[in-house]
């Protein structure tokens, strides 16, 4: 491949883009006051966001959307490399396996008690462990719903 | 479905266009994306054919507006992340399946965001977007 090419730079690796999406009810929370947009400084950058004109709160949280980032591709053909990559790959598979699901259920349930994590995504599976345990703990959570439902 | 994001070829193609000053215009608009079954962001998405089936919302609070606040930030060098917030408020019941981000001649998508399942958002509900996108050296 020639140096200095664009043909060095494949896929969107150099260029990322990270976004969330927070799903809220339009009244506050505390006072049940309908929420306002807010505009306000975080350093340098210009941010907006939507509270209650009253006491400063919040609409009620309905689920907020979590952006997995893909692995990097491998940099060598080693087997360390490779497996990194492999390893990776299934982590980024099972989170946004759990993400999917976990987002879904919360919409499904957006006026019951659910447990906070799965509204907020917090905390996220941080190993291949905890997404298998997550997912495996949600799957148990949506069939007694659906039980519950029928 | 993950959630999937990406910066689209045409908005590429437009920021070439920009830094040439050759007619393009920066980011501006934002809009939610119609479906009923989850997206898949794809490079190939154009402001006129979003990914898969989606379509632009018309109405409802998911259309088509400016971008609330678009900023910059560091991650790795000095202001290398353009970031944009924007808050829609649904007017009724609709679905929203993910969104775009247009430049301000509103006929170029910059970036294309597939959420990760379809929010069903009813009358009031709000909706921030957080986002941002790096120009990585590293």
């Amino acid at each position: 491949m020639e140096k200095g090419t664009t043909k060095e730079v494949s896929g969107r690796n150099a260029f990322r883009v990270y976004a969330t999406a927070e799903q809220r009810t339009g009244f506050c929370e505390k006072c049940g006051i309908k929420t306002e947009k807010q505009f306000y400084m975080d350093g340098e950058r210009k941010r907006v966001r939507i509270i209650c004109p009253n006491c400063g709160g919040q609409g009620r949280l309905i689920v907020k959307t979590y952006s997995v980032q893909p692995p990097d591709a491998p940099q060598c053909i080693s087997f360390r490399c490779l497996y990194k990559f492999v390893m990776d790959t299934l982590f980024c598979g099972l989170l946004s396996n759990y993400h999917r699901r976990r987002v879904a259920y919360a919409g499904a349930n957006r006026h019951k008690e659910i447990l906070e994590r799965y509204r907020t995504g917090e905390p996220s599976p941080k190993n291949i462990r905890q997404a298998i345990l997550a997912d495996v703990k949600l799957a148990i959570r949506r069939k007694k719903w659906h039980r519950h439902k029928q | 479905m993950a959630q999937t994001q990406t910066v689209t070829d045409t908005g590429i193609k437009e920021l070439i266009a920009l830094w040439e000053e050759a007619g393009a215009t920066g980011m501006e608009s934002i809009v939610g994306l119609n479906m009923a079954t989850p997206c898949t962001a794809a490079v190939a998405s154009t402001f006129a054919d979003p990914a898969d089936t989606a379509t632009h919302h018309v109405g409802s609070g998911l259309e088509l507006a400016a971008i609330d606040a678009v900023s910059h930030a560091t991650v790795n060098t000095a202001d290398d992340t353009i970031t944009f917030d924007h808050v829609f408020t649904a007017t009724g019941s609709i679905n929203v399946a993910g969104i775009h981000v247009c430049n301000n001649d509103d006929d170029v998508t910059f970036i294309e965001c597939c959420f990760n399942a379809v929010l069903a958002m009813e009358n009031t509900d709000t909706l921030t977007i957080d986002g941002q996108s790096t120009i990585d050296q590293a």
